[in-house]
C-alpha cells in the first residue's frame, strides 16, 4: 500500500475593498451623527437597509436617502452554536451568540446583525429590539455592536 | 421621515476604502498515489521518475496516474535524470513561495522525459547560463517528500 | 434548438476524505465512468463545462489543473462557480452548447473535495461591505431563515428529521452516497448536536469530496448512443437579490424556485407535479429546505408540506419519491452535488439507478439550490 502525502500551503490574506458613494455616505452618517439611512426606490418606495446603488425589482438607481430609526423588529432568528470562522479577525467567534433580521422602523428591507441575548428562550419572532451603538464609531457595520430588547437597560 | 438628495457628482466621499483584516487559510492537498510515490522516491531513494503513456509513448515528469493528452492510465515507471538539458531560464531570480534562497527558475528536460520540468537554478552566475546547457539536480540534506527534496540543478559538465 | 439527452452518466464513491486521489484525478475518475456509460471516447466530447468553487480549496483556475483530469486537452472548456448551484448550472450550460449547435456531444463534470480546503472561511467570504460582519456560513443564514418557515407553515423539528431520516436510509441503497445511515431514527437526528437553532446536525448536510460527470448527446447522436436516454425537456434558472435581509423570507416564498418551476413546468405541460413527476431529486443543504421546496414547487399547498413527509408521500414506495438517491443531504461535495441531482434524476429515467430505481419513470426533476436562494429547475423525460 503506497504511503498517502499531503501537500500543504497556508496563505494570509487580507483585502482592502474600494467603498461606494453609498457606503461612504452611510458610515459617514453612522460614525459621525450615529444615524442609520437607507435608500428609497422612486418606483416602488421600498427603502433599502443597507443601502446599494439600485433596486434589484425596478431595475433603477437609487438616490434618495430615508431616515431609518435604530429600533426595529425581529423577523427571524437563532442562535448560532457551532464556531464559525469571523473573517474580520479570521478567527472562530466565540459560540454561543444570538442573531437575527432585523427590520429597522423605516425601512422595507432586514438587517442581519446580532442579538445580545443567546438563550433562545427568551427570543422570538416579532420581539421590538434597539440598537446598542459603541462609544468610539469608526464607520464600520460593527458601529452598531448589537441589538438588545427594547425595554432592556443596556 | 426626512429624505434628502445625494449630488451626483463632486461628492467626495469621506470613507473611501474598507478593510477586511488577513484571514489564515491552510490547505492541505492529497497527491495521490502516484504523485505520491514520486515524491517518496525523491525523499527515500534520490530518485527521479517518470510514467509513460501507453498511447503516445511520451515519459511525463513528474510521473503521473494518467496522460492528459491521450486520457489513458499510465502505469509504466521509469526512472528518468539525474541530469538533463536547460530547455529555459527566467532571466530575474523571483521570490519563490517557501522559503528557500532566491534563485533563478528554469526548464530543464530530463534525460529520459518528454515533458519539462520547472526548478530552481543554482551555483552559477546568471551571465554563464546558456539555453541547452547540462544541468544536474542536487538534492537537499534533509527531504520530506516535496518538489523541493531537490533543491536545485546546478551546471553540470561532461554528464 | 436542437433536442438533447443525457446518455451517460458517472459519479465517485463521495466520502469525507479521498486521499488516495488528487482533484485532478477525482474529476477524472467521475469523467471516464460517464464517458464509459455513454459508450463514448474522449475524443467524441466537443467540449467541457466543469463545476467547482475554487475558493474552497484555495486553488485558482481549477479549468487547468483539474480541467485536465476532465479530459480538456486541447477543448473548449467552460467554468462555472455559483456555489449550490454550480453543477446544476454548469449542467444547464452544458445543455444549452449542445442544444445551440454547436457542439454535438458536451460532458460536465463538478468536484469539491471539501477535505482539503476551508469551505467555512470560503462560505464567509460574500459582500464585504455588509453581509461579511455577520456572516455566520450555510449553517446560521439557513437558521435564520428557517425560523419564519417553521412559525408560518407550522412544520415542526419531528417533521424535519423525517427528512433527514428518509435521505439518509435512501441513501443505504446507493453505492456512491458518503452518508448511508439505514437505522437512522427521528430521535437520532433530534439529539443530535445543536449548530444554530432549530438546526440538529444530522439535519445538515455534510461536507464530502466527490466528483460526478454527464454526458449530452444532440437527437440524432443520442438515440444511436443509447438505448434510453433522458432528454432535456426544461431548464431554467433564476437568480435573487444579493444582501441577507433583502431575501423577503426566503424559504417561505422561495420565489427563484417558484418561478423557475412555472416556467419549466409550463414548457412540459405540467399542471399537477404530484401526478405528473414520478421521480424527484432536489437539492436540499438542510431537512427543512426539503420542506419548503414541496411547497415551492408545487408537490402540495402551503402549509401542507409536513402533511406529505409525514404520509410518506415522498418515500421511496409514495406517490413522488423525492431523493432516492440520499440527496443533498447524504453526499455534499458542493460543486458536484449539482451535477448529481442531474445525474441521479437521468439515471432515474435511463433505468440504470440499480437498487434505487423507482420502476416506471418517464418524467424526473432535479433542481438546485445556491447561497441566497438561486434556483436551478430541470426536466427530464423519456420522450
Amino acid at each position: 500500500m503506497t504511503e498517502l502525502l499531503h501537500i500543504s500551503h497556508t496563505m494570509s490574506l487580507s483585502w482592502r475593498y474600494g467603498a461606494s458613494w453609498y457606503f461612504a455616505e452611510f458610515m459617514r452618517a453612522l460614525r459621525d451623527e450615529r444615524r442609520i439611512l437607507g435608500l428609497r426606490c422612486p418606483v416602488c418606495r421600498r427603502v433599502y437597509l443597507p443601502p446599494r446603488p439600485a433596486c434589484g425589482n425596478c431595475h433603477v438607481e437609487l438616490r434618495e436617502w430615508a431616515e431609518v430609526k435604530d429600533t426595529g423588529t425581529v423577523r427571524a432568528f437563532t442562535v448560532v452554536r457551532t464556531p464559525i470562522i469571523d473573517p474580520a479577525t479570521g478567527q472562530p467567534r466565540p459560540a454561543s451568540y444570538g442573531m437575527a433580521l432585523i427590520q429597522l422602523d423605516g425601512a422595507d428591507t432586514t438587517l442581519n446583525h446580532y442579538l445580545a441575548e443567546n438563550d433562545l428562550s427568551k427570543l422570538r419572532l416579532g420581539m421590538r429590539v434597539r440598537a446598542v451603538w459603541r462609544e468610539e464609531r469608526v464607520g464600520r457595520l460593527n458601529d452598531i455592536v448589537h441589538f438588545v430588547a427594547e425595554d432592556s437597560d443596556q | 421621515m426626512t429624505s434628502r438628495q445625494l449630488p451626483i457628482t463632486n461628492y467626495p466621499p469621506p470613507i473611501t476604502t474598507h478593510q477586511t483584516a488577513g484571514v489564515n487559510l491552510t490547505f492541505s492537498y492529497a497527491a495521490g498515489e502516484a504523485a505520491s510515490r514520486f515524491l517518496i522516491a525523491l525523499r527515500d531513494e534520490k530518485r527521479i521518475y517518470g510514467t509513460r503513456c501507453p498511447v503516445c509513448c511520451r515519459v511525463l515528469v513528474p510521473a503521473r496516474s494518467f496522460c492528459p493528452r491521450c486520457f489513458a492510465e499510465t502505469t509504466e515507471w521509469i526512472e528518468v535524470g539525474p541530469s538533463g538539458n536547460l530547455v529555459a531560464i527566467a532571466p530575474m531570480p523571483l521570490p519563490p513561495c517557501s522559503s528557500s534562497p532566491l534563485l533563478p527558475l528554469g526548464l530543464i528536460r530530463l534525460d529520459g522525459a518528454d515533458t519539462s520540468l520547472a526548478h530552481f537554478i543554482g551555483e552559477a552566475d546568471f551571465d554563464a547560463w546558456r539555453i541547452g546547457q547540462r544541468v544536474s539536480a542536487v538534492f537537499a540534506g534533509t527531504r520530506r517528500g516535496s518538489i523541493l527534496d531537490i533543491a536545485y540543478f546546478k551546471p553540470a559538465q561532461g554528464v | 434548438m436542437r433536442r438533447v439527452a443525457v446518455i451517460g452518466t458517472g459519479q465517485t464513491k463521495h466520502a469525507k476524505a479521498r486521499d488516495d486521489v488528487s482533484q485532478a484525478e477525482l474529476a477524472r475518475e467521475a469523467a471516464t465512468r460517464a464517458l464509459a456509460d455513454a459508450g463514448i471516447t474522449i475524443r467524441d466530447v466537443d467540449a467541457i463545462v466543469l463545476s467547482n468553487m475554487e475558493l474552497f480549496e484555495g486553488r485558482a483556475l481549477p479549468e487547468m489543473w483539474v480541467g485536465e483530469g476532465a479530459g480538456g486537452w486541447l477543448k473548449p472548456v467552460m467554468k462555472i462557480a455559483t456555489g449550490g448551484t454550480s453543477g446544476t448550472s454548469a449542467c444547464i450550460a452544458g445543455y444549452h452548447q449542445c442544444a445551440s449547435g454547436l457542439f454535438d456531444i458536451v460532458l460536465v463534470v463538478g468536484w469539491e473535495k471539501h477535505s482539503e480546503g476551508a469551505t467555512q472561511t470560503g462560505m464567509a467570504l460574500v459582500d464585504p461591505l455588509w453581509d461579511r460582519n455577520v456572516a455566520s456560513g450555510a449553517v446560521g443564514n439557513f437558521a435564520l431563515s428557517i425560523s419564519q418557515y417553521a412559525a408560518e407553515r407550522g412544520v415542526t423539528p419531528e417533521q424535519a428529521a423525517k427528512v433527514a431520516v428518509k435521505a439518509r436510509r435512501n441513501a443505504a441503497k446507493n453505492p456512491c452516497a458518503h452518508l448511508q445511515m439505514p437505522d437512522l431514527t427521528v430521535e437520532q437526528v433530534l439529539s443530535s448536536r445543536m449548530l444554530a437553532d432549530p438546526i440538529h446536525l444530522l439535519d445538515m448536510c455534510p461536507q464530502s469530496d466527490g466528483a460526478a460527470a454527464i454526458v449530452y448527446a444532440a437527437e440524432g447522436r443520442a438515440e444511436k448512443l443509447c438505448p434510453r436516454p433522458a432528454w432535456v425537456r426544461a431548464a431554467v434558472t433564476r437568480h435573487d437579490q444579493p444582501t441577507i435581509g433583502d431575501l423577503d423570507r426566503r424559504l417561505v416564498t422561495m420565489r427563484t424556485l417558484r418561478d423557475a418551476a412555472r416556467e419549466a413546468y409550463q414548457r412540459v405541460g405540467i399542471t399537477d407535479p404530484l401526478k405528473q413527476i414520478d421521480v424527484a431529486e432536489i437539492y436540499e443543504p438542510v431537512s427543512y429546505a426539503e420542506l419548503a421546496w414541496y411547497e415551492a414547487l408545487g408537490f402540495c399547498a402551503e402549509g401542507e408540506a409536513g402533511r406529505l413527509i409525514d404520509e410518506g408521500v415522498t418515500g421511496m414506495d409514495g406517490e413522488l419519491p423525492v431523493n432516492p438517491s440520499g440527496g443533498v443531504l447524504s453526499a455534499n461535495p458542493v460543486g458536484a452535488s449539482g451535477v448529481i441531482r442531474v445525474a441521479e434524476a437521468a439515471m432515474q429515467v435511463m433505468g440504470r439507478a440499480g437498487a434505487h430505481q423507482i420502476p416506471n419513470v418517464r418524467t424526473a426533476l432535479a433542481t438546485g439550490y445556491g447561497v441566497y436562494a438561486w434556483s436551478d429547475v430541470l426536466i427530464l423525460s423519456a420522450d
